[in-house]
């Protein structure tokens, strides 16, 4: 093959899938430089806990957004597993517990798979009721209490516990990220969730069974959504069913942030990781400018607009080359 | 030629495009008569995509001249090319789906009355426009509710209220059927017995010396040739496209085996009833019908993808229960489905990605995929087929029309199935594939492969079946073979007119 085209394709490949991360580089460079104790190191591991909190429950979403679909009911999701979860602690103790949770998440997340699938209801509408539906479930389990853990129950691992002195949530985001990554290149469901995502009709037509793989993605979006409200939970060492509002919304921008297309066919589980570096990275920089916090809710937005509407520019970008291509 | 006009329509000078060191168009020089239908034929990658854009401001040229009835031009935008003259219908059609055939006719030119639109003005004017075309279409009928045929013509009759020099239409026939594909080329020719000059961009051969004047041959963006389509034959045309004589292939001697597939008696949902054949191994069965006769129908349901309502499926003497296309694919079953776009490739994915995508669970262990047996798989139909790709893991999108179909067949052959259900399997790619898609067949079908072919071209199911089950108003008319399978009687079926003792068959245009 031509050297030139080689060498094209070579940067086109790596722009595209260091791109995220170059730009956490230099977001953080800057920082480094105008913001101070950035570069403290108790400020960073600050980030990179933060960060993971919402990367955890992003990286499922981000099976969600490359089979073609949405999740909003996640911030629902988490606050109720974390509210049985936490509720069964004194009963199973700690580890049943975080089982209960994560299985509990994984249940509503089937029954979003069920609903789009068979009752054909589409995923934003689909999510958007099970959101107040599980919204109302936790409200009426907890009777609209709080529920709190008193005494060292152990719970606090979750949140607070260390491998090597790294904590608990990035260990669990990175080897979640690694574990996802390789279920989608390496396993006949990744494959097949890409497929749905590029094209629903044509997958099934080659013979891939859609639903069961749809509710498999949602299943694995709630259990992620459960973790990462447990995580929340062990914090503060309490849980309500008002928990976890508008994690929806963190977690698809995060995902967009990251690059994975919101079109579908395409995932990047390490661009999800970036993402949440790159928002709490500025969330932490402005805080430690001392912006206001209402100043700082806008940087999400804009993030998020950028992020899409360059990958809308991309689009059209690719669509041109592709008339190029096949010019009839 | 009504208008003997001296001065061209649209003249076409020495037009170059290049796109970062790709020269797309190289020098190309044509021009239109009034009057004239002028056909410009090219495979895939000819460049009559970007002379068309081009000819409708939707591209600059990098080099070259434009004029219209002598004067020169520069289309800088799109309304710039409307205002001198130039219609442009793409093959995609650009109707806004909810709003009437008046409106979309005269979107953005509607005449007003004061700040508001003169709807009974809109209305006149659109049936005066329909009418000219000789069609019978409701202005007022939101155009989601027409036909694809009539959306089509809501198409022309925009072009035609701009009152236009020259109208250029780009694959016209693609999404039609033989008898719309008649009544469209008729209306070609009234266009041009009116003045117009029209430009007839299209792969299909016999449409084109039906229809055409003069014809046109770009090939790698470069004028080849301009002769009237007189002193041109489609083997002339054809070789001038593909640069090289292409093996005028006839069907090669078949030899039949044992039964494979015996449907007996099917129905398939409200929409097709009674069909019974054997297909044999080795033999390749037609099915041939207008739009909607429910051939395509018929290969879906066995394919687990429509409900069999009555009837039973054997597959070499076993019951088959088709209730999903997995079930098929375990007896054996592989299908090519007839839009590539919509239902064959996943865009997003590599080359390798569609092609496995139906056999993972044979290359997985352990729970992995084997990605040493998966290259390994691709490489040999990629021999066996003869696909052109750089590099596996490019986009399936960034290949040409022949060479994604040629994946969508792969992805089927790796399946080891013994019945191949093809529907369309040559739609949309350019005459070189077209050739290797047939030979490829051909092999499939000497080495034992039954085949059940479904295909909207008579030409095709005539070249490749042996035998053909003639389709209408979703019952079998018929089946044919040997001599007496040829396309006046197959029309003559296919429109249910055997039946009937009415009036006489239309003359048939081949």
């Amino acid at each position: 093959m031509n050297p030139a085209i080689l060498a094209r394709n070579f940067i086109q490949v790596a722009w595209r899938s260091y791109r995220m991360g170059f730009v956490v580089l230099v977001v953080g460079i800057l920082l480094a430089i105008f913001a101070p104790h950035f570069l403290r190191a108790d400020n960073i591991i600050n980030v990179l806990t933060n960060a993971s909190v919402v990367a955890i429950v992003g990286l499922g979403m981000t099976l969600a957004i490359a089979s073609g679909n949405f999740d909003l009911s996640v911030g629902a999701t988490a606050a109720f597993a974390s509210v049985v979860s936490l509720s069964m602690v004194p009963h199973y103790g700690v580890f049943i517990s975080v089982l209960i949770g994560l299985v509990v998440g994984a249940i509503v997340g089937f029954c979003n798979g069920i609903i789009i699938t068979e009752l054909r209801v589409p995923a934003f509408i689909a999510t958007l009721g099970t959101l107040t539906i599980v919204r109302g479930f936790s409200l009426i389990y907890t009777k609209g209490q709080d529920i709190t853990l008193f005494g060292d129950t152990g719970y606090k691992v979750l949140s607070g516990g260390r491998l090597l002195g790294i904590p608990a949530p990035i260990i669990m985001a990175v080897a979640l990220a690694a574990v996802l990554a390789a279920v989608m290149k390496y396993t006949p469901f990744g494959r097949h969730t890409l497929a749905i995502g590029s094209n629903a009709a044509a997958a099934r037509k080659a013979g891939v069974r859609v639903n069961p793989v749809l509710w498999g993605v949602f299943a694995i979006v709630g259990a992620t959504a459960a973790l990462t409200g447990m995580i929340v939970s062990a914090q503060v060492l309490t849980a309500n069913g008002r928990l976890d509002t508008g994690l929806e919304l963190q977690a698809i921008a995060v995902v967009v942030i990251g690059g994975t297309s919101l079109s579908g066919g395409q995932a990047t589980l390490v661009g999800t990781l970036l993402g949440s570096i790159l928002i709490t990275m500025i969330n932490n920089g402005l805080n430690l400018l001392n912006v206001p916090a209402s100043y700082q809710l806008l940087t999400v937005g804009v993030l998020l607009l950028l992020a899409v509407a360059l990958e809308v520019s991309r689009g059209l970008d690719l669509r041109k080359v592709l008339r190029i291509g096949t010019s009839a | 030629m009504t208008n003997p006009s001296p001065l061209p329509a649209l003249a076409v000078q020495n037009l170059s495009r290049r796109f970062s060191g790709v020269q797309a168009l190289d020098n190309v020089s044509f021009d239109v008569m009034p009057g004239e239908v002028h056909a410009l034929v090219g495979e895939n990658g000819a460049g009559k995509s970007t002379l068309i854009n081009m000819l409708a401001g939707v591209l600059a040229p990098s080099s070259g001249t434009l004029e219209v009835n002598g004067k020169r031009v520069t289309f800088p935008t799109p309304a710039s090319a409307q205002r001198a003259g130039v219609g442009v219908i793409f093959q995609e059609f650009n109707l806004l789906p909810q709003l009437s055939v008046a409106e979309n006719i005269f979107l953005n030119r509607e005449p007003r009355r004061g700040f508001v639109i003169d709807w009974p003005e809109l209305y006149r004017r659109a049936s005066a426009v329909i009418q000219m075309l000789e069609i019978d279409i409701n202005p007022r009928t939101p155009v989601q509710e027409l036909p694809v045929a009539q959306q089509q013509l809501v198409e022309i009759a925009r072009a035609l209220s701009m009152d236009p020099q020259v109208i250029i239409m780009d694959e016209p026939t693609a999404a039609l059927s033989e008898r719309e594909v008649e009544r469209l080329l008729y209306l070609v020719k009234t266009l041009a017995a009116r003045g117009v000059g029209v430009i007839y961009v299209s792969h299909r051969l016999n449409e084109v010396f039906t229809v055409a004047n003069r014809i046109t041959v770009l090939r790698d963006g470069r004028h080849i040739l301009t002769a009237p389509a007189s002193e041109l034959t489609e083997d002339s045309v054809v070789a001038a496209m593909v640069g090289r004589e292409l093996l005028h292939t006839e069907r090669p001697p078949r030899h039949p085996g044992n039964v494979v597939l015996s449907v007996h008696d099917l129905a398939v949902e409200d929409s097709v009833k009674g069909v019974s054949f054997d297909l044999h191994a080795g033999e390749v069965i037609g099915l041939a019908g207008l739009m909607g006769s429910g051939c395509t129908q018929v290969l879906e349901a066995l394919f687990g993808l429509r409900a069999i309502t009555a009837g039973t499926v054997m597959m070499e003497g076993k019951n088959l229960n088709l209730g999903a296309p997995r079930q098929a694919q375990h007896a054996r079953i592989g299908f090519v489905p007839e839009d590539r776009k919509r239902a064959g490739i996943m865009p997003d994915l590599s080359v390798l990605n569609n092609f496995s995508i139906a056999v993972l669970d044979r290359i997985t262990q352990l729970l992995f995929l084997n990605r040493r047996r998966e290259g390994a798989l691709m490489n040999t139909y990629r021999d066996k087929l003869h696909m052109r790709y750089s590099n596996a893991g490019q986009l399936i999108s960034s290949l040409s029309g022949g060479n994604q179909q040629k994946v969508i067949l792969a992805r089927s052959l790796a399946q080891d199935c013994r019945v191949l259900l093809l529907s369309e399997p040559t739609r949309g790619v350019d005459v070189g594939a077209k050739a290797e898609i047939y030979a490829l067949i051909d092999d499939l079908v000497a080495e034992g492969m039954a085949v059940l072919l479904q295909s909207s071209e008579l030409p095709e199911v005539l070249r490749l079946s042996d035998r053909c089950i003639v389709f209408a108003g979703g019952k079998p008319q018929g089946e044919l073979d040997g001599a007496a399978m040829d396309q006046p009687t197959i029309m003559h079926l296919a429109t249910g007119l055997a039946a009937e003792s009415g009036p006489p068959a239309p003359e048939i245009i081949t």
